[in-house]
């Protein structure tokens, strides 16, 4: 499938965030355990300053993006979970700001001064999660595992996603601090090869890379390869497939056949994190969208709410509808503009009523003609149809013969369905059902 | 003429006559060797069960309840829409004592706020269920409120649950005391309260936000200000939210006091009939 891309920020540059007046940082941030608050009502805390501490292993600390007071600790908006802890923060007037990567990493970058543990170490403690979306704490996927030894680290650089151009954009303009980044990170990891996907619409993308890895010592095991323009090809098991050629079996994880999967922006921020010790405090978010006056790609300190980021994009326009966390595919519509950007956030797109309609929001939901688009265009081949009608009748053993737990969530026959039927959301919502059943069954 | 046709048909008839006495035989051997010996208690219990498959005593339907109260009598008295007199029938059939009875529980939205009293940031358009809307952040500003959609009132099988003005709004004529809405509700809002009375005194909220976030969320909230702790000691604080002890609770002044002192006005009565709650806020 090929939603239209409107990449409007493709050509603007990553531009520097102002700290704002107030940021929230979220203690529940990634997959997994929801961190602790270190930190106390009027505590002062510094720029770098871990604030919440990881609870367990799958999880990962939280890090102060500014200097500046805490105000509270108390429920905020979270564009997932509807309301989560947060260390809500006063900033500093003259708070230090991070500066955009200056030109530090350079050609001959060599990640062999650094050794495997060490660069897991400064992963976790710097609480680096998967920055394309979910948020899974880099440092898990790291960790070796002596039963599959990993064969190859696959660098996400599709950003199949429409509208969202940070990774295209952090390759372009910060190609040697990700490519010091991908070598950390498969040092990290053990891994003996490494293969970046980037997806055939970013030309310049795909040349950059191709040419400075020739330029950098060491880097005689990595490879561009270039994709096909498709949605969801970024996916991760779309992308390994397309990559690599295996297939994650269903309701498997990629490390199953030794492979690990890190985005462009990930690398960016582990490179960061060994080289400079920085934990993760800032991220490139694309504000786009037809609603924002400008759109761009920016760095933004976490815990910024996003009414701060439309403030400093010039406001909405009239015609805005709908704010997405993420772009329009798979991210999630949010309600309230104080909710913070998360390490996870990659994108805000504003929609504007027009782009809504277009995109059949008009929730005219008609019978389902049996056209079966939704079948062709079903990246894991399933049947949504069948799966969304099942959990409508709450026969959820039905829905789980058709493999709905294998769903991705792409969004993909919701997209296509012309009887507007919300095939994800009813699949979505089956699977939170499942899981409700599931823990309500005797053992 | 005539004869000569009937001795035609003879064989045919003489082989019918035979196959069916075989068959006759095999049957009678079949019923005596294969019987399936059917507890008459089982049979008898099961008359006695009202027969809805409500599945509220956590058994598939009344028939695997009856067998299952059979093996083992502990199970007695957990068919709640038959009630105590369910009980005694069945403790009738299988000779034994009904134990202590206890009190009949009947479900208690914690929540009082209806649309008009609830902060919304933005218009919901998903799929209209509590489980999809309850998955999309934010969909009312309160995270712990009923969101009104009725997955409660999809899964009631009395009718005794009804959204009113956003909020569910429980039935207690109707109410059997299944279970059914209590399981169902994303929010855990429906809790199964032991009613002691004809209407119990609640507080209608679960809301675990601080007492500023609430007020700037719900005209009606718990904001956890504990004047109702200082009137009893029924009333405990925690987590911002205050809670009645449901099992101690004893109409009294000093509980009327509370409801009078109540800010919010969310402690509430409950039950068959239950005064009219003071307008919210």
């Amino acid at each position: 499938m090929h939603p239209p891309e409107n990449k409007l920020t493709e050509d603007s540059q990553i531009q520097q965030m102002p700290n704002p007046k107030l940021v929230s940082v979220l203690l529940g941030q990634h997959i997994g355990a929801v961190c602790s608050s270190m930190v106390q009502k009027k505590d002062k805390v510094q720029f770098g300053q871990q604030i919440g501490q990881a609870e367990g292993f799958v999880s990962a600390p939280v890090h102060s993006p500014v200097d500046g007071v805490v105000r509270d600790i108390a429920l905020q908006s979270h564009p997932v979970l509807g309301r989560e802890m947060a260390v809500i923060i006063d900033v500093d007037a003259e708070s230090s700001i991070k500066p955009l990567p200056n030109g530090q990493f350079t050609a001959d970058f060599d990640e062999t001064a650094f050794s495997d543990k060490q660069i897991r170490d400064a992963v976790r403690q710097a609480g680096i999660v998967g920055m394309g979306g979910a948020g899974f704490p880099t440092q898990v996927k790291l960790e070796p595992n002596p039963q599959t030894p990993k064969e190859v680290l696959i660098i996400n650089g599709c950003e199949c996603e429409p509208f969202i151009t940070g990774d295209y954009r952090m390759m372009m303009e910060w190609t040697y601090q990700v490519i010091a980044g991908i070598k950390l990170a498969c040092r990290g990891a053990g891994c003996p090869t490494v293969r970046i996907g980037i997806e055939e619409n970013k030309p310049e993308a795909i040349a950059r890379m191709a040419e400075l890895l020739k330029q950098c010592s060491g880097a005689g095991n990595m490879e561009v390869v270039p994709l096909k323009t498709k949605y969801p090809q970024g996916g991760e098991r779309q992308l390994i497939k397309a990559v690599w050629g295996k297939q994650v079996p269903t309701g498997g994880i990629p490390p199953m056949i030794g492979v690990v999967v890190l985005n462009v922006a990930t690398c960016a921020a582990i490179a960061d994190a060994v080289v400079n010790n920085a934990p993760l405090t800032h991220r490139v978010v694309t504000v786009t969208g037809g609603a924002i006056a400008n759109p761009g790609n920016y760095y933004v300190p976490i815990g910024t709410s996003v009414q701060d980021l439309i403030d400093h994009c010039g406001g909405l326009t009239e015609n805005a509808a709908k704010v997405v966390m993420g772009g329009p595919m798979m991210g999630l519509a949010i309600a309230d503009l104080s909710t913070p950007i998360t390490k996870a956030s990659g994108a805000i797109t504003f929609l504007t009523e027009e782009t809504i309609t277009k995109a059949k929001y008009e929730r005219r939901q008609t019978a389902c003609i049996r056209c079966g688009r939704c079948l062709t265009v079903c990246p894991e081949h399933l049947n949504a149809t069948r799966i969304a009608h099942a959990v409508k009748s709450d026969l959820l053993d039905v829905a789980q013969n058709y493999h709905m737990t294998a769903c991705i969530e792409c969004g993909c026959c919701s997209y296509i369905c012309p009887a507007n039927i919300e095939l994800t959301g009813y699949i979505k919502t089956g699977k939170i059902l499942l899981a409700r059943a599931k823990k309500r069954m005797p053992k | 003429m005539i004869l000569a046709s009937i001795l035609e048909l003879l064989p045919a008839g003489l082989t019918m006559l035979s196959l069916g006495t075989v068959f006759a035989i095999i049957l009678l051997i079949a019923s005596i060797k294969l019987k399936v010996v059917v507890d008459e208690k089982v049979e008898q219990v099961h008359e006695a069960l009202p027969n809805i498959d409500c599945g509220a005593c956590g058994f598939a339907g009344c028939a695997s309840y009856a067998k299952a109260v059979v093996a083992d009598p502990e199970l007695l008295g957990k068919c709640a829409p038959g009630g105590p007199e369910t009980s005694e029938a069945v403790a009738r059939i299988l000779n034994l004592q009904v134990s202590g009875g206890g009190v009949e529980l009947r479900p208690i939205v914690h929540c009082r706020s209806h649309t008009v009293d609830r902060t919304y940031y933005a218009t919901y358009a998903g799929i209209e269920t509590c489980t999809a809307a309850n998955a999309q952040a934010n969909v009312q500003a309160c995270k712990f409120g009923c969101l009104g959609y009725g997955d409660c009132t999809s899964a009631c099988k009395f009718d005794a649950l009804h959204i009113v003005d956003g909020l569910a709004t429980v039935d207690y004529e109707k109410c059997t005391g299944c279970t059914a809405c209590s399981k169902v509700c994303p929010r855990f809002l429906i809790e199964m309260v032991p009613f002691g009375h004809e209407n119990m005194m609640t507080v209608a909220c679960s809301s675990k936000e601080n007492g500023r976030s609430t007020r700037s969320m719900c005209k009606t909230g718990c904001i956890g200000c504990g004047l109702c702790t200082k009137k009893t000691e029924l009333f405990t604080l925690a987590n911002n939210l205050a809670r009645l002890d449901y099992e101690g609770y004893q109409p009294s002044e000093e509980t009327q006091a509370a409801i009078d002192k109540c800010p919010t006005g969310v402690i509430v009565f409950r039950g068959k009939s239950a005064p009219t709650p003071r307008p919210a806020g």
